[in-house]
C-alpha cells in the first residue's frame, strides 16, 4: 500500500486518462446505432471518427503529465535533458 | 471486362516507382558518402529518428495495403464487423503503446537490444524463450507480407496485367512479389524510412481527392451510406443470413471489440514494429508519436469507407479470371471515377504504399532470424559479412513465406492474412510486455503458456472453414469454448495463455525451478538518451543487416 500512495499524481491521472482512451471507444453497445446522423454519417461511423479526436487528446495530457513529471525526476537525479541534448534540433511539434 | 492493358496508368506508376527507387539508393549513398552527417534528422551514427521522421515511420507500419485495400474491400464485402473494426484498433493502440514502449526503448538502448527476442533472452535468461519470440515473429510477419503482396497484385491486375489463363492468372502476384524481392536485396532501414516521405505525401494526395470529389460525384454521403444498408443488410441467398453488418447487432459485439483489441494489442509486437520504435532517438518520441499519431487513424476511417463508395458506385469487382474479388474494389473504384492519369497516381501510391511496408517487415524478420536463431544456435562466431549474407537469404526466404501464403490460404479477405499474424504475434505479449514490468512469470511457464497458445490459436484458425470457398484458415473468429460468444481467435488464445503462464508459475514457483538469470537492471528501464548506458543501436539503421554492436 506505501508503494502505491507513492505513485505520483501525474503518473495515476495519465493512468486512468489512457484507460479511458482504450476501454471507452470498445464499449460497441454505447454506440451501435444508426441515429442520430451527422452530414449523413449513421452515429455508429462519425462517433468513432470523434474518438480520433479525444484518443489524440487524452494521449496529448497524458504526455505533458508525465513528461512534466519525468523532467522534475531527471533534474533531482543529476541527468540532462535528452530533447535538448546534442545539436540535433527537430522542427516538430 | 476490360483486358487491355492500360497504358497511361502504367507508365504513370512505373515513372513513380522508378523515382522512388531512385530516391531509396540516393539515401543510402548519402549515407555512405558521409554527407548525411549534415541532415541532423537522419541521425547518422545511429542516433536514431527524431519526432517528425518517427512520425512517417510508425504510421508506416500501420498504413500499408492493410488501410488502402484489405480494410476497404473488408467494408465492401461484409461492412462494420470485418472492416470498421479498424478504426477502434487504431485510436486504442496509442494509449496502450504510451504506457509501455518508452520502458522497452530505454532498456533496449541500455543492453544493446535490437529484437524484442533480443530483450526477452536478457530479461529471463532463457535461450528457449528468445527463440519462441523470435520464430513467432518471423513466422507472424509472413502473412502479414502476403496482404501487402495482395494489395500490389490487385493494383497490376486493375492496369490490366495478367489475364485468365492459367499462366498469366498469377502475373500480378508474380510482378508484386519480383518488384520486392529486388527492393529489399540491399537496403536498411533508412532508405525505406526516406521513401516513406513520398509514399505518404502521394497517399494524403489520393486521399483527400477521393474524399472529397467521390462523395459529391455519387449524391452525398448520406446515400452513400443508404446502398451501403442496402447491401449489407439484404439476405445472402447462399447462407439464409445477411450479407454483413452495416450497425453491429447485439451478437456482433463480442467480435467487435475483440477484433480491435486483439488487433491494438498485437500490432507492436511486431518486429518491424519494435525495430520503428527502437530507431527513435530519445525515450519520449515514442510518447510524442502516440499523441500525434492518430491522425492516421482518421484518415484510415476515411479509407474504409471508400469500401462503401465502391457499393454505391458499383464497381465490377470481378478479377480477370472472372471470380470477384473484394481486393479490386478500391482500385476498381478510382479506375471508373477518375481520369486515368489520377488513377496511375492513386495505384502507384498504393503500389508504393505496400512496397516499403513490406520491405521493413522482411527486413526486420531477417534480423530476428540472424541474431537471434543464426547467431544465437547455428554459428556463435559468425562474421558480420556472413551476418549480411545470412540476413539477405533469410529477408527472401521469408518473402517467400509470404508468397506462399498467399497461393496456398483463402484469400477472398486479405484482412485474415493480417489477423491471422495477429493470432501468432500476440502470443508473445505476455514475455514482452508483462517482462518490461515485472519479472513474476517464470520463463519455462511462459514459454508453455507460449505453446499451447499457438497451438490452440492455430487449430481454431484452421477450423475456420470458408462456406463459399470451402478452405481452411477462412477467418479469425470463433465462439469462444464453452460459449456461444464469438470472439477474435488471438484474443482468446491469448486469454489462454495467461491463465497457463499464471498457474505454471505458481506451480514452479513453488517447485523452486531455476529462474534463469535477469541481466537487464530496475534502472535500465527509465534511462534515456544521454544517461550513462545507454547506447546507440547502429545496426537498425544500416544496410546489409544487423552487426556486432560496436563498443
Amino acid at each position: 500500500m506505501s508503494r502505491l500512495s507513492a505513485v505520483k499524481p501525474a503518473y495515476w491521472i495519465s493512468g486512468v486518462l489512457l484507460a479511458i482512451a482504450v476501454v471507452v471507444p470498445l464499449l460497441v453497445s454505447t454506440y451501435a446505432k444508426d441515429e442520430p446522423r451527422l452530414w449523413g454519417f449513421p452515429f455508429f461511423y462519425w462517433y468513432q471518427l470523434l474518438w480520433v479526436f479525444l484518443s489524440a487528446i487524452l494521449v496529448s495530457i497524458c504526455y505533458k503529465l508525465v513528461i512534466t513529471e519525468e523532467r522534475k525526476r531527471r533534474a533531482a537525479e543529476g541527468l540532462g535533458d535528452p530533447d535538448k541534448a546534442g545539436p540535433a534540433k527537430e522542427g516538430d511539434q | 471486362m476490360n483486358h487491355s492493358v492500360d497504358w497511361v496508368q502504367l507508365i504513370i506508376v512505373t515513372l513513380i516507382f522508378g523515382a522512388v527507387t531512385v530516391m531509396g539508393f540516393m539515401a543510402a549513398r548519402w549515407r555512405s558518402s558521409g554527407t548525411l552527417d549534415n541532415l541532423d534528422e537522419w541521425g547518422l551514427g545511429g542516433r536514431g529518428f527524431g519526432t517528425f521522421i518517427t512520425w512517417f515511420l510508425l504510421g508506416g507500419d500501420l498504413y500499408t495495403a492493410y488501410t488502402f485495400i484489405a480494410v476497404p474491400a473488408a467494408m465492401y464485402a461484409t461492412g462494420a464487423i470485418s472492416g470498421f473494426f479498424a478504426v477502434p484498433y487504431t485510436i486504442v493502440v496509442y494509449p496502450i503503446i504510451f504506457i509501455f514502449m518508452s520502458r522497452l526503448w530505454s532498456v533496449s538502448h541500455r543492453n544493446g537490444y535490437v529484437t524484442p527476442a533480443d530483450f526477452v533472452g536478457g530479461r529471463y535468461g532463457s535461450k528457449a524463450l528468445s527463440l519462441a519470440v523470435a520464430l513467432t515473429g518471423i513466422l507472424a510477419t509472413m502473412p502479414y507480407i502476403a496482404l501487402q503482396l495482395v494489395g500490389m497484385q490487385a493494383v497490376f491486375e486493375t492496369m490490366g496485367l495478367g489475364g485468365d489463363n492459367l499462366l498469366a492468372k498469377d502475373l500480378p502476384l508474380l510482378i508484386a512479389f519480383a518488384v520486392l524481392a529486388a527492393y529489399t536485396y540491399s537496403s536498411g532501414l533508412r532508405a525505406p524510412a526516406m521513401i516513406a516521405f513520398v509514399k505518404d505525401g502521394l497517399i494524403y494526395l489520393v486521399i483527400a481527392v477521393a474524399i472529397f470529389y467521390l462523395p459529391d460525384v455519387l449524391g452525398g454521403w448520406g446515400s452513400i451510406f443508404d446502398a451501403a444498408e442496402a447491401k449489407l443488410t439484404a439476405t445472402n441467398p447462399n447462407t439464409g443470413r445477411p450479407v454483413g453488418a452495416f450497425v453491429p447487432g447485439e451478437s456482433g459485439y463480442s467480435a467487435y471489440w475483440t477484433l480491435a483489441l486483439g488487433s491494438a494489442m498485437a500490432l507492436f509486437m511486431y518486429p518491424h514494429s519494435v525495430t520503428a520504435v527502437l530507431s527513435t532517438k530519445n525515450r519520449n518520441i515514442v510518447r510524442r508519436n502516440a499523441a500525434i499519431l492518430p491522425a492516421y487513424s482518421l484518415l484510415l476511417g476515411l479509407l474504409a469507407l471508400l469500401g462503401f463508395m465502391a457499393i454505391k458506385a458499383n464497381v465490377d469487382v470481378r478479377g480477370l479470371d472472372g471470380i470477384p474479388n473484394p481486393q479490386l474494389a478500391i482500385p476498381r473504384l478510382f479506375d471508373q471515377e477518375f481520369p486515368s492519369w489520377f488513377a496511375g497516381i492513386a495505384f502507384a501510391a498504393i503500389a508504393v504504399g505496400a512496397l516499403v511496408p513490406a520491405a521493413i517487415m522482411s527486413i526486420a524478420a531477417a534480423n530476428l532470424f540472424t541474431r537471434n536463431i543464426y547467431r544465437d544456435f547455428i554459428k556463435r562466431d559468425a562474421t558480420p559479412a556472413q551476418e549480411a549474407k545470412v540476413s539477405k537469404i533469410a529477408s527472401l526466404l521469408v518473402k517467400l513465406g509470404a508468397l506462399a501464403f498467399v497461393l496456398t490460404l483463402d484469400k477472398t479477405l486479405a484482412l485474415n492474412f493480417q489477423l491471422l499474424g495477429g493470432i501468432w504475434i500476440l502470443q508473445t505479449f505476455p514475455a514482452i510486455v508483462v517482462g518490461l514490468y515485472t519479472r513474476w512469470f517464470h520463463r519455462w511457464a511462459l514459454l508453455a503458456g507460449w505453446a499451447t497458445a499457438m497451438l490452440f490459436g492455430t487449430l481454431e484458425a484452421y477450423n475456420v472453414i470458408n462456406p463459399a470457398t470451402g478452405k481452411h484458415f477462412g477467418g479469425s473468429l470463433a465462439n469462444i469454448p464453452f460459449t456461444d460468444t464469438q470472439a477474435y481467435i488471438a484474443l482468446t488464445a491469448f486469454a489462454l495463455n495467461v491463465i497457463v503462464v499464471v498457474v505454471l508459475t505458481l506451480v514452479f514457483r513453488a517447485l523452486k525451478l531455476p529462474e534463469g538469470v535477469d541481466s537487464t537492471h530496475a534502472s535500465d528501464y527509465r534511462a534515456d538518451q544521454g544517461d550513462p548506458g545507454v547506447k546507440d543501436l547502429p545496426e537498425l539503421l544500416d544496410e546489409g543487416g544487423p552487426s556486432p554492436a560496436k563498443s
